[in-house]
């Protein structure tokens, strides 16, 4: 009750710097002279070019320190230090930008834009944690990325979430990463960094809303672990299928796994998968002839997708600012609302022809209907995937991390018995040198 | 307990001491930053509040220091006030975060420290197990499918703007032919002063009423006529301050909506005679938008809604009697007839802008003195032209990009009369000198080859002609009504009429309709002799031209706009 108690003060304290943000009102000056000399106004010059390297070399030696504390040292201890460094100096010191995340936006919109060239920085940041990923998995997740830092660090109280719900809600994130790719490649918006949960608390203060989702999901941090990890990160997806290929994994045991089953329950994020049964009597047959059956379907759900996706075409083309600028112009014209907007100033102020934006509306809606098509495939060939994925049986003879699912934090070491006896001898082959 | 245990719950103790005392500090940062924030929300409003009561105050009394003194007293304590609290809440929020940093740290090593060996319970049987997991975790993904599918169902919905109204609307204006059945600009179609319809009221009362369907105040005064677009009537009104557009119901009288027309400040006070005001030029509508013009060089553009589309300053003209020329509109065109100054800086000129936007179309430069005509639009031969008169030139541009057509020097003075297009003829007038005719058919300088006739027997200095389409009628100001043959400018009568008149004549069928200065209508006969068949009083001294469409006359008073006509 107690413990409890002291979790919903934290939750209401996470809350309260957002409403003080909120109370931050800029007020005009006095309307009488009062001798007081204002200052010139001046603009912030450009970030210094250094920065960037700086950030990319931070980047690299975080990597590279990361994959040897997971795979040499071994020690969840160390890890969470470099984790919180990287927290502050990728977080609260370069305010939440660059990140790899919002790097798959830039990266599509120069495959898409000719004239998009993008920063050498973002392609860099989008590259090194997935080169990383092929060799260490996600080492990149669990000890560099400021948004995964963050909720580890607020994690107090573990709850497991139900393998059947993890395979359900991590849906969302394939179909974030799907719009995220649609809206950038089009040049709608950068909706991942539109809606960074966390980016208001690393400069502390930002749009409301979003301050309310951040809040939330570090609320929620607090017994699920990683929940934006885990069920809503683009680049988490990305990072997640390429570690499926990496050439070295997380092993919960130094040698030999006892089957002591002491490392079951270790992992926060459901990451760890026990060695398999035996199957039931009779399930074998089921399970071929239902694999052949989502074998079948795969295609149907493809195209059933891309069709969904192609009649929402022109909901989808809202998001881009032209269409919507259109679109209220257009009603506006039309007497179909009252009073004019901001934005709808702003175009007649530039003097083009509602015709010139009608076509160019028009034109977007149609770049949407191939868009909204890949999309919804590309949604309905995850759903596939998916179902054939857990078709599939995979014979394991010992507790393994899942390579996908691991987010390389290290935890698991600690519960092995076998860790604690390489510790123990490392530590008296160290007492024996010195 | 072995030495390692012991050291173990010390640190754990401490661990969690420090984590209750981090909680402790959260609670009290959160408390004060919370009490900040209400007193922000609650004590800034309405120290705010009575700082604008004060201020109401002060505009009643503004030599009033002591009220002065408390207004900077007042604005000083809020300021203060803001910027502590804004401070106060910078210092707390981050103390809060290292409270929350240390409750965290410290709960995590209690946690870690406190931590109890697991102990797995006896093992199900994995494969049963493992083919029950999959099984769900397939119906979770089908959920999430179905989840999605119903999210798309209600994107899908959520529905869109098709941009097909306007492909079915046709173009953004009107077309020629529906104007020809309205009153969209000064003086109706052509600016020729005649109604296509016959069934017009020869019947009213302003004083007792009869025969006066509607009347409705006018908030600004203007001397500028009323414009119909079917269920709709505008005016313009101004002050040396505001000037608006007013759009009223023609078949209630309510109006509608007024719209305010901005101003670029400028550097002198505008001068302006008083006979022309502030709102002289008539406003004109292409059957999608009405737009105005003012003394200031301001046009806007408005939607039948009310709705502002766009606005734009010309600068302000050089007029000496203040700008008065009306507006027209060609396709989706505002036509400015813009002269000003005396001819010699090049300041005149004619333009078009963009219905649709207010953009300049095309512009032509014409090294003419300032004029008070209003222009118009005709149809000669199939072609349209662009007719605008200052001294000594008449001159037809091609309105749909402002290239010269044909000029006739053949005027002179100040020209205020607007021209008409009547049996193949341009009538153009010199005040008070005469009435010129001129075949619009050439191109070039035609003074010498296509002036038809001219009539030099006097000429009115402010009303326009207006012509049956056999005999043209001048009005002069005072008394007398001029007519003359069209096909040749023989003078065929002058018929004196007691008033006053600012108002150009009008042709309804075959009558005359006259409005005097004191708002009595004088209904004539029209031909070779003048008739009186009737007067009617409004009760208001009038200066606008009235408007003429389908059974009702459109009068604008001094005060009042006037709908004259009988109830349906």
């Amino acid at each position: 009750m107690i413990r409890f108690a002291r979790l919903a003060v934290l939750a209401v304290a996470l809350l309260v710097p957002c409403l003080e943000v909120q109370g931050e009102i800029r007020f005009p000056p006095p309307e009488f002279e009062s001798g007081h000399q204002f200052p010139e106004t001046t603009s912030p010059g450009a970030q210094p070019v250094f920065h960037e390297y700086v950030d990319v070399a931070v980047l690299v030696l975080g990597l590279l320190l990361a994959s040897y504390l997971i795979f040499k040292r071994r020690s969840r201890r160390a890890i969470f230090i470099l984790m919180i460094g990287a927290l502050l100096y990728f977080g609260f010191l370069r305010d939440g930008c660059i990140c790899p995340i919002g790097a798959i936006q830039n990266v599509t919109l120069t495959a898409f834009d000719s004239s998009y060239a993008i920063p050498l920085t973002a392609a860099a940041f989008f590259v090194i944690p997935l080169v990383f990923a092929l060799f260490y998995g996600r080492v990149f997740c669990g000890a560099i990325c400021p948004l995964g830092a963050i909720q580890d660090a607020v994690l107090i109280r573990p709850v497991a979430v139900p393998r059947w719900l993890e395979s359900g809600l991590r849906l969302m994130a394939y179909t974030y990463l799907g719009a995220a790719v649609l809206f950038a490649a089009t040049g709608s918006a950068f909706i991942i960094c539109r809606y960074d949960p966390f980016v208001g608390f690393f400069r502390l203060g930002g749009n409301w809303n979003i301050l309310i989702i951040g809040a939330s999901l570090l609320l929620i941090g607090l017994f699920i672990g990683r929940p934006y990890c885990r069920f809503l990160c683009p680049y988490g997806i990305v990072l997640r299928n390429l570690s499926r290929l990496s050439k070295r994994r997380v092993t919960i045991t130094p040698s030999e796994c006892v089957q002591c089953r002491l490392c079951e329950d270790a992992c926060p994020f459901g990451a760890i998968r026990e060695p398999t049964g035996d199957w039931p009597e009779g399930e074998y047959k089921i399970a071929k002839r239902r694999l052949a059956l989502f074998l079948a379907l795969l295609p149907i759900l493809v195209a059933a997708g891309a069709w969904g996706g192609y009649t929402l075409r022109n909901q989808l083309a809202g998001m881009h600012p032209r269409v919507r600028t259109a679109e209220r112009v257009y009603l506006e014209e039309n007497a179909k609302v009252e009073g004019t907007t901001d934005v709808s100033d702003a175009f007649r102020a530039t003097g083009q022809t509602t015709e010139l934006l009608y076509t160019d509306a028009t034109a977007i809606r149609n770049r949407f209907a191939l868009g909204g098509a890949l999309l919804g495939g590309f949604i309905g060939l995850v759903v596939g995937g998916k179902l054939i994925g857990l078709s599939v049986r995979r014979r394991r003879t010992e507790y393994e991390a899942d390579p996908a699912g691991c987010f390389a934090c290290g935890r698991c070491y600690q519960s092995c018995p076998k860790e604690h006896e390489r510790l123990k001898k490392s530590a008296e082959a160290m007492a024996a040198r010195v | 307990m072995t030495q390692a245990a012991e050291r173990t719950h010390l640190w754990h103790r401490v661990a969690k001491t420090t984590a209750i005392v981090g909680g402790v500090f959260t609670g009290i940062f959160t408390v004060l930053l919370a009490a900040n924030l209400v007193g922000s929300a609650v004590l800034g409003p309405a120290r705010e509040l009575k700082l604008e009561g004060v201020k109401l105050l002060v505009q009643k009394d503004p030599a009033n220091e002591t009220l002065l003194s408390e207004i900077r007293q007042r604005d000083l304590k809020i300021r203060r006030d803001r910027i502590w609290r804004l401070d106060f809440a910078h210092k707390a929020a981050h103390m809060l975060l290292a409270s929350i940093v240390l409750l965290l740290l410290a709960g995590k090593i209690a946690g870690d420290l406190g931590k109890e060996l697991p102990h797995p319970k006896h093992a199900a049987d994995r494969g049963e197990k493992q083919v029950r997991e999959a099984r769900q975790a397939r119906w979770a993904v089908v959920g999430g499918l179905a989840l999605l599918a119903v999210g798309m169902t209600l994107v899908g919905m959520s529905g869109w703007v098709r941009f097909v109204q306007a492909e079915d609307d046709g173009p953004p204006f009107a077309s020629w032919e529906d104007k020809q059945t309205q009153w969209h600009r000064f003086r109706g179609p052509g600016g020729a002063g005649v109604t296509a319809y016959a069934n017009i009221p020869t019947s009213w009362n302003g004083k007792t009423g009869e025969g006066i369907l509607w009347k409705t105040p006018v908030p600004l005064p203007g001397r500028n006529s009323p414009v119909v677009w079917k269920d709709r009537v505008f005016l313009t009104g101004a002050d040396p301050n505001v000037r608006q557009v007013y759009c009223f119901d023609a078949k209630s009288g309510q109006m509608l909506w007024k719209g305010d027309v901005p101003t670029v400040p400028a550097a002198a006070k505008l001068e302006i005679m008083e006979d022309t005001g502030y709102a002289a030029c008539t406003a004109a509508t292409d059957g999608r938008r009405v737009y105005a013009i003012f003394p200031t060089g301001d046009v806007a553009a408005f939607d039948f809604n009310g709705r502002r589309l766009w606005h734009r300053s010309l600068g302000v003209p050089d007029s000496a009697y203040g700008y008065a020329s009306s507006l027209d509109t060609y396709e989706k065109l505002v036509l400015i007839q813009y002269d000003q100054g005396d001819g010699s800086e090049g300041q005149s000129k004619v333009l078009a802008l963009d219905g649709t936007n207010g953009q300049i179309a095309w512009e032509t430069k014409r090294d003419l003195p300032n004029s008070w005509a209003s222009p118009i639009v005709v149809d000669v031969e199939g072609k349209p032209q662009y007719v605008a008169l200052a001294d000594p030139n008449v001159i037809a541009y091609n309105p749909a990009d402002g290239k010269e057509i044909w000029r006739a020097e053949c005027l002179g003075g100040d020209i205020a009369p607007s021209p008409i297009y009547a049996g193949g003829l341009i009538l153009a007038l010199e005040p008070y000198a005469q009435l010129v005719a001129v075949k619009p058919t050439g191109t070039g300088n035609v003074t010498e080859t296509h002036i038809a006739w001219r009539m030099e027997e006097g000429a009115p200095d402010i009303c326009s002609p207006v012509s049956d389409g056999t005999y043209v009628y001048l009005l002069e100001t005072a008394d007398l009504l001029i007519c003359c043959k069209l096909d040749t400018g023989e003078k065929v009568y002058e018929q004196e009429i007691k008033g006053d008149y600012q108002a150009s004549p009008s042709i309804v069928g075959d009558k005359l309709y006259i409005l005097d200065v004191k708002g009595v209508m004088h209904i004539g006969q029209a031909g070779p002799e003048y008739k009186e068949l009737g007067k009617c009083e409004l009760g208001e001294e009038c200066h606008a031209s009235p408007a003429f469409v389908d059974g009702r006359i459109y009068i604008r008073g001094n005060e009042n706009l006037y709908c004259i006509g009988q109830a349906p």
